[in-house]
């Protein structure tokens, strides 16, 4: 054996082995984000809102309803239940006791994750706006993300009343958000086999798998 | 927004070097094998995560802003005066695309090329971010309290103030600027328009007692006699005209009508290009040629003999005669226009109308146009006045005068405030400098024509500290108040008492303007117009040198008087009649051409009469020009074009697409002339045009992806001729036949090579209807903004690589006055048997369920097969990546289109983002798709409604009707790809031909 090819055969192994130690972590194809599950900046719990508190997903992802995007909402939607609800349950209940204990009248209990969300709009404790502080934009990290030539739409594919966790997973049950599914065209298009579409007025045909329902 | 796809960054590779195996078998196959897997070994274990996105909401939503979700905003379009309704197309907050307003009743829909483009000029980041002091930048704190300071200084004693600007029909700016100049003791305003029409006013002013635009009506206009005026193109108000144009040439309904237009001109005008009969006359003859059709039209019409004996001294009798007879034919229904800056050629044009009966028909006086208000000789008032130095404040608002007016010595003026968007040659020389506000962020109203109140609202936050001049003249009355609620005051106290539907409650009325774009209001009619025909005089003959050239100034599609030129997209536009891109040049004819020994490109020198330096510009021979003529674009050689230098891609064998140190084209605003009567005349000068030896490569997009087939090349009977893509008839012979012009094409196979196995429930299909296309190009631009094409310079131009995916092909019959034309928009086909789809290697160009060729760039490797087999030369491929020159211009992009990256072919996709949209909308609402919901760009800014989308397989649609239209043909049908763009072939008045040349 020519020492080129033993060469070549040597890089060979040692991919090889570098794909042997790869196996035995978290491994994906390249683009394929299944699993991930990125730390926020605040701590939104969707195992409370969507599952405990059993809020519908369309109530803060509005946009899933009318546009291409589901959204992430504006920290006024927060505000709707926020601007009262400014701690868990049980830390309230806890002031509540300890007031009722020391004889006087209870005071407003802000959670630290909640802080957060009034620092950005730059409000203080009673939710007043602070004079001279600037509201501050929130950036949440993407969980779900496309390549940049894929056009999703969820106005259709929630019209068509296909469930939320057809695609995202148990989010009712996930502290911090993960992508559950791998998002991959072979995964999509699955669905797209499968799937029957009515139209009134025309027979029953399949969700459309041409290229150009996605890609433009 | 859509970005080039994101590199994923490969950590440097770690691992545990192992002993090769012994003895192992090896070949080629093997090794690939081997290397194949160890890529992918590679890919697998060394890739992570691209870099981490965010998600920004905003804190508080706008209201009825969705992420993703568009939505329109009804306005005014700032591209020129003449007032076109837009509808801004807005994603995530800001504007990306214009639409024209159907509803609106100057343009009713469609928009021209300039407002096409005028959105990329929002986020150009050459607009001023701050007030500026001689130069340097300061703060609005600081020049308003310097300003009034100063402007107080004047009220209080006898300073004299003036104000210059261009045309301005707003009301509320108007009433501003009353208000603003009532508080002087001695101040004027004075109008001026870079492309003056200040001859037609005063004619209507000498013949009428009124100085007036009247509003012009093609629609009703059996027969049009244009005298050198480009109403289809760049006079006044071209998407209203070429809308009323073509509803004068309808060919369906029970009642076909075709109008018949004769364009009497120097150049080669797009106008011209698309008229019945074309003449060639020199712009001196105008007077004579005018004076001689009064004087016929006065026997016919019985009235008084002033101009009796004018026709003998008529240059071209006989075409004069035919041109009395149509019109005496026709009466009231005719229409005489004349583009000429001179008076004497305006009231002629005046009387003729008048003798025809057209005042009141055609023309009418009682709702007239406001879209240019110009007035020359207040300008040369004005000029007198600087000279000698008795103006103590100059306020140069919305205009260009450095530019536009070389003889005006703006430095004279004792302090000069320039109010304007972007540097400019005056704003380089000001005192002060205002920053206006781009029109997609400001508020405003326009009064295009009496009666008709259009209005501009904001669509973005202000993206620079612009302020309007209505704003700043009150903020220098100490008037403090917002544009907004000036805006809003002066449409309570003087328009909603004059509206013809006021409501009971103001701010419902306002609202509702605001949510249509505009209002209307009564307007006094009914008042007797009485021409005082002593104004008509005879006319003095003139003939310049035997040798000489008269010089004709005229501005370009798009780029107009200059205003535009720092717009890329307008400056790639190839002119839609030479198919020229990034220049302006000196066009003569071919006869001239060779009685100069002149050629396509040799740079020449056009030495002026008069005391004027020399211009050097390259030659452009055109077809159809008059040989008296030399045409030269005003609007080029602005300052601050140099930017574009470095457009384009960079690499070894580029060539800038403006040379070192120099400007895009050259600045003809040095000769325009002073005429006897005071106004400034675009084609007074004589001039001598001599080679200079040198020669330069013209960017022409003409020869580029030719349909034809070299003679040689083709099978003997299979011979590709401009008459089979381009197909004509007369008006006559269509009568007769519908399909006359389609006699004698190939054989068009019906044979199929493959089962029909996209036979689904829609097909996607468009006509052209090429007897309505006047090749106005708006579709063009529409198309760019749209699907987010790339500009490419000068240099990759002229190495046949304009990405535009939609293009005119023109194509040119006879020569001199005989040349006919047909403009022919040409796009992806979008064939049923693609034959770009048989050879891609990997499946990157499909047939889509619904009769699409798609084209899937993350497939795309960029082999080029498909472009090298499409018939119809519609595919681009991207050499490099073009990025935008401005980074700022990228937020223009359209979020639903991929910015295509290097080495992928592209071309149109018949807009399938649209289609997708309505498709997505409609299944949310529950229903089909609607006949006529989905628009392609470049139907929607059809002014002329040549374009017509829709689904082939509704025998309903409207796309489906006019497809069975007799005229209708597929080009290259022959060669059975069944394309599924169908063209309807042109019918107009000319003269029947047999073959086309290029």
């Amino acid at each position: 054996m020519s020492s080129r090819n033993a060469n070549i055969l040597c890089v060979c192994m040692l991919l090889f082995g570098a794909l042997v130690l790869a196996q035995t972590t978290d491994v994906r194809l390249p683009g394929n984000n299944q699993g991930y599950e990125p730390e926020q900046p605040i701590a939104f719990s969707h195992r409370l809102h969507a599952g405990e508190l059993a809020i519908d997903c369309m109530y803060c992802h509005f946009g899933a309803q009318t546009s291409r995007h589901a959204g992430v909402p504006p920290a006024s939607v927060c505000m709707n239940c926020h601007s009262t609800v400014t701690a868990g349950y049980d830390a309230v209940l806890a002031e509540r006791e300890a007031a009722n204990d020391e004889g006087r009248d209870e005071r407003r209990i802000i959670s630290d994750e909640l802080r957060k969300l009034y620092d950005a709009l730059a409000l203080d404790d009673e939710l007043r706006p602070v004079a001279g502080a600037e509201p501050q934009r929130i950036e949440w990290v993407r969980v779900h993300d496309l390549p940049d030539y894929v056009y999703f739409d969820h106005r259709v594919h929630v019209a068509r009343g296909l469930a939320c966790e057809t695609c995202h997973g148990p989010v009712q049950s996930m502290e911090r958000v993960r992508q559950y599914s791998d998002l991959a065209m072979g995964w999509c298009v699955q669905c797209h086999r499968d799937q029957t579409v009515v139209v009134e007025g025309h027979p029953d045909e399949h969700a459309s798998t041409d290229c150009a329902a996605c890609h433009y | 927004m859509k970005k080039h796809p994101r590199k994923t960054v490969l950590p440097p590779f770690e691992g545990t070097v192992l002993l090769p195996f012994e003895g192992t078998e090896s070949s080629r196959r093997g090794f690939l094998q081997l290397v194949g897997f160890g890529i992918a070994g590679a890919a697998i274990s060394g890739c992570s995560r691209g870099p981490t996105r965010h998600v920004v909401p905003a804190l508080v939503p706008a209201e009825g802003v969705v992420p993703g979700r568009p939505y329109w905003i009804a306005t005014t379009c700032g591209g020129c005066e003449a007032g076109c309704g837009v509808l801004a197309k807005c994603r995530d907050g800001r504007p990306i695309k214009l639409e024209g307003n159907p509803q609106h009743p100057v343009s009713s829909g469609g928009l021209c090329p300039a407002g096409q483009a005028s959105v990329l000029t929002l986020y150009d980041s050459r607009r001023f971010e701050k007030p500026l002091r001689a130069g340097a930048a300061v703060e609005w704190e600081e020049l308003d309290p310097a300003l009034s300071a100063a402007l107080g200084a004047l009220r209080s004693g006898t300073g004299r103030v003036r104000l210059l600007t261009g045309t301005t029909n707003g009301p509320s700016t108007r009433t501003a600027i009353g208000h603003f100049l009532s508080s002087f003791g001695d101040a004027r305003h004075v109008t001026y328009d870079g492309l003056s029409c200040a001859a037609l006013l005063d004619a209507h002013e000498a013949a009428f007692g009124r100085r007036a635009l009247p509003r012009m009506r093609f629609e009703l206009a059996r027969t049009i006699v244009s005298f050198d005026a480009d109403f289809l193109s760049t006079w006044i108000s071209p998407v209203e005209f070429t809308r009323g144009y073509s509803r004068g040439r309808m060919l369906e309904g029970d009642t076909p009508r075709m109008s018949m237009h004769y364009q009497l001109e120097g150049r080669m005008s797009l106008t011209g290009s698309c008229a019945d009969e074309r003449v060639r006359v020199a712009p001196h003859e105008e007077a004579s040629l005018l004076a001689g059709l009064c004087d016929l039209l006065e026997v016919r019409a019985g009235a008084t003999r002033r101009l009796a004996g004018a026709i003998e001294s008529c240059p071209r009798r006989d075409v004069v005669e035919r041109i009395a007879e149509s019109l005496s034919d026709s009466g009231a229904d005719s229409l005489v226009v004349a583009g000429s800056n001179d008076v004497e050629v305006q009231l002629y044009a005046c009387y003729a109308n008048h003798l025809l009966g057209a005042y009141g028909r055609t023309l009418d006086l009682d709702e007239p146009s406001q879209q240019r208000l110009g007035d020359d000789r207040a300008l040369a008032a004005l000029r007198d006045e600087l000279a000698a130095g008795a103006v103590d404040v100059l306020i140069v608002a919305g205009a260009n005068p450095a530019y536009d007016l070389p003889d005006l010595d703006l430095a004279a003026a004792g302090q000069l405030i320039v109010c304007a968007e972007a540097p400019d040659e005056t704003t380089a020389i000001a005192d002060w400098v205002a920053p206006l506000p781009h029109a997609l962020e400001s508020w405003g109203d326009a009064e295009p024509r009496a009666g008709v109140l259009s209005l501009t609202q904001p669509t973005v936050p202000p993206l620079r500290a612009g302020r309007t001049l209505r704003a700043s003249l009150a903020r220098w009355s100490e008037d403090g108040r917002s544009e907004r609620e000036l805006l809003r005051e002066h449409w309570r106290e003087a328009v909603w008492p004059s509206a013809q539907d006021p409501g009971t409650d103001f701010d419902a009325f306002f609202d509702a303007a605001l949510e249509r774009g505009f209002a209307q209001t009564r307007v006094q009619s009914g008042q007797a117009w009485t021409l005082s025909a002593d104004a008509v005089r005879p006319t003095q003959p003139s003939a310049p040198a035997a040798d000489a050239l008269t010089v004709v100034l005229y501005p370009k599609a798009g780029v107009l008087d200059g205003r535009h030129a720092h717009n890329p997209w307008l400056q790639e536009l190839p002119d839609p009649v030479t198919k020229i891109t990034w220049d302006n040049y000196a066009c003569i004819s071919p006869v001239t051409a060779e009685r100069l020994d002149l050629s396509e490109g040799d740079i020449a020198r056009l030495e002026v009469e008069g005391d004027l330096a020399p211009l050097e510009l390259p030659v452009h021979v055109q077809r159809g020009q008059d040989d008296r003529v030399v045409a030269v674009a005003l609007g080029y050689g602005r300052l601050g074009t140099d930017r574009f230098a470095d457009v384009g891609p960079d690499w070894i064998g580029a060539r800038p697409t403006v040379a070192a140190g120099g400007v895009v084209g050259v600045n003809a605003a040095t000769l325009v002339a002073t005429t006897a009567a005071g106004l400034r005349g675009f084609q007074a000068r004589s001039a001598r045009l001599t080679g200079t030896g040198r020669s330069s490569e013209l960017a022409s997009t003409q020869e580029h992806h030719s349909l034809e087939v070299p003679a040689h090349l083709a099978p003997p009977g299979h011979e590709v001729r401009d008459k089979d893509i381009a197909p004509r008839a007369t008006f006559e012979q269509w009568q007769a036949d519908p399909a006359t012009a389609l006699h004698g094409r190939h054989h068009v196979s019906g044979e199929d090579l493959w089962k029909e196995d996209h036979a689904g429930r829609v097909r996607w299909g468009m006509t052209i209807d090429l007897a309505r296309c006047t090749g106005c190009s708006a579709c063009v631009v529409g198309c760019q903004a749209e699907n987010n094409v790339a500009v490419v310079g000068k240099d990759e131009v002229r190495r046949h690589r304009e990405m535009s995916w939609l293009r005119i092909d023109r194509y040119f019959q006879g020569e001199g006055d005989a040349v006919s034309t047909v403009h022919q928009p040409m796009m992806c086909q979008q064939c049923d048997h693609a034959p770009c789809e048989a050879v891609c290697p990997v499946l990157a160009t499909v047939h889509s369920s619904e009769g699409l060729n798609q084209q899937v760039y993350n497939r795309c490797v960029g082999t080029r097969y498909c472009a090298n087999t499409c018939p119809y030369k519609v595919r681009r491929f991207n050499w490099f990546d073009y990025e935008p020159i401005d980074p700022l211009q990228a937020a223009a992009f359209n979020p639903d289109v991929t910015v295509r990256s290097r080495g992928v072919m592209e071309k149109c996709s018949f807009c399938v983002q649209r289609i997708q949209e309505a498709k997505a909308e409609a299944k949310r609402d529950g229903r089909a798709v609607r006949d006529g919901e989905i628009q392609p760009a470049c139907q929607q800014s059809c002014p002329a409604d040549a374009i017509t989308f829709g689904d082939l397989n509704d025998p309903e649609s409207r796309v489906a009707v006019r497809a069975t239209d007799a005229r209708g043909y597929g080009v290259l049908e022959e060669l059975n790809v069944r394309p599924s763009v169908r063209y309807l072939s042109r019918v107009d008045h000319g003269q029947e031909e047999d073959s086309h040349d290029h």
